[in-house]
């Protein structure tokens, strides 16, 4: 069956065009050049991707036959590729080229893959016990997590200096590992550092489709669209250490975390936001107008400026948002400084901006977001869907 | 305005760099050296943007002249310097 779908794919030949701009000074943007673009760069060599993700300043692209290239800042050993050094071009991780690999994440300075059969591999930076071996070394191949061994992992979140991980199986679903001190670990009690995964706690009789993690903050997706979210507190929240629910009339069906805000998509396309409070101001913050907020609970956004408009995927850098709408259109906005809002300038919106590519209108349109770059993969529509 | 507030403990020692370094939100790092944190500076700033964070920090720990070794204060609470 996999056989088939390789097949079909190559066949198919859909066109597929990988965008991208923002912060560029360590080759993250797969340009081949060492620089910032503030408007969106056509990438000419990559080949077909399944999933990208992209972190501090390296990316883990994802080929449909399952195996990974990763380009971007290696300083910490985060490429894979056993060398402490940046790549301006992608380059596959051959370490792992006897893995069928199906999920990745890309942490700060950090990097997680998990392969068909439920093994989940990491490298980069450890100093913090993120990579889940035991011990706060940095490993430049990647290297398996024993600690899942008799588990079957599905998926990988990589945040700052935390991990957070997925099993297949219900009941203690989802584990934690690495810098503990905002409550991002989600094991209750607030530990600086742990470097082998602890269970999750107050998730256990929820079933999780997916969990994200980026900056100190941590969350998980329910099968019945319910948002939990625990670590640094959003605005002028307090930390939670163990996941909370976020209270809304909205069922959810992706979020996207920042430094500071989150993204959450509603089942009827629209975005609301949680905390967000510098977003789009980071340049003028003397503007600081804090909201006042009486109430424990987390204090849900809706999203202005979009009148009606279906949005289909979300991503949130660390400072920035990006969205895409059914029609394959990309908006984005939040802090500009470097480019990252692809709109031509540095400065910061408030309110969602269209981004522009020129051409083709007719394409659906895949959003990723890294601390201060976008990538956008857009594909032809034209043919069936796999 | 500062992007945020630092402890010291939870900064990183750069030794290329020689100075303290956090993730800054474009991807290159905050950083503030010995020097700096010995005369009192609290402003750690990005070399790539225009953000800078807070660095609270006790000043006695880096006065002292054998100030290299066990930077982390075990269980002291950390002040913020004005």
């Amino acid at each position: 069956m996999e056989a088939n779908e390789r097949v079909k794919d190559t066949e198919e030949e859909k066109e597929e065009q990988v965008w991208s701009w923002g912060a560029g000074t360590e080759g993250q943007l797969g340009t081949g050049k060492l620089q910032d673009e503030h408007l969106p760069q056509l990438l000419p060599i990559l080949p077909s991707l399944s999933l990208l993700s992209c972190g501090g300043a390296h990316v883990i692209a994802l080929t449909p036959d399952k195996k990974v290239l990763t380009w971007g800042r290696g300083t910490s050993g985060q490429l894979g590729h056993g060398n402490l050094v940046n790549s301006l071009e992608p380059k596959i991780i051959d370490a792992l080229n006897e893995f069928n690999i199906t999920h990745v994440s890309a942490g700060w300075n950090h990097s997680g893959f998990v392969s068909e059969c439920g093994q989940l591999f990491t490298c980069g930076d450890g100093q913090f016990g993120q990579l889940g071996h035991g011990d706060y070394k940095s490993q430049s191949y990647p290297v398996k997590v024993s600690f899942f061994s008799s588990k079957h992992v599905d998926q990988i979140a990589c945040g700052m200096r935390h991990s957070l991980v997925l099993l297949k199986d219900y009941g203690d679903q989802i584990y934690g590992f690495g810098y503990g001190k905002r409550g991002q670990l989600g094991i209750s009690n607030k530990v600086k550092s742990i470097n082998l995964p602890q269970s999750v706690t107050g998730l256990k009789e929820i079933n999780i489709n997916s969990i994200i993690a980026n900056g100190d903050h941590s969350a998980a997706l329910s099968e019945n669209g319910d948002l939990y979210t625990w670590g640094r507190g959003f605005g002028s929240k307090a930390d939670v250490s163990s996941p909370n629910l976020v209270i809304s009339p909205f069922s959810f069906t992706q979020a996207a975390l920042g430094w500071n805000h989150a993204l959450i998509l509603t089942d009827e396309g629209e975005i609301v936001m949680l905390g967000g409070r510098h977003h789009g101001v980071l340049n003028s913050l003397q503007k600081d107008n804090s909201v006042k907020q009486d109430s424990n609970e987390a204090h849900v956004e809706k999203i202005h400026g979009l009148d009606g408009i279906k949005v289909v995927g979300i991503a949130s850098g660390s400072e920035h948002s990006v969205l895409t709408t059914e029609n394959g259109v990309v908006m984005t906005w939040g802090w500009g400084e470097h480019g990252q809002l692809g709109l031509g300038k540095t400065c910061d919106e408030i309110s969602p901006q269209v981004v522009t590519f020129g051409q083709h209108q007719d394409m659906t349109s895949k959003v990723y977001c890294g601390s201060g770059f976008t990538f956008v993969v857009r594909t032809l529509n034209h043919g069936m869907e796999l | 305005m500062s992007y945020d507030d630092v402890e010291i403990e939870d900064m990183e020692w750069n030794e290329e760099l020689k100075a303290f370094t956090y993730p800054c939100p474009c991807g290159d790092l905050f950083q503030i050296t010995k020097e700096d944190l010995k005369i009192g500076e609290e402003i750690a700033r990005c070399p790539s943007c225009s953000l800078y964070i807070t660095v609270i920090y006790n000043m006695e720990d880096f006065t002292n002249q054998k100030s290299k070794t066990n930077i982390e204060p075990a269980k002291q609470q950390p002040v913020a310097v004005a």
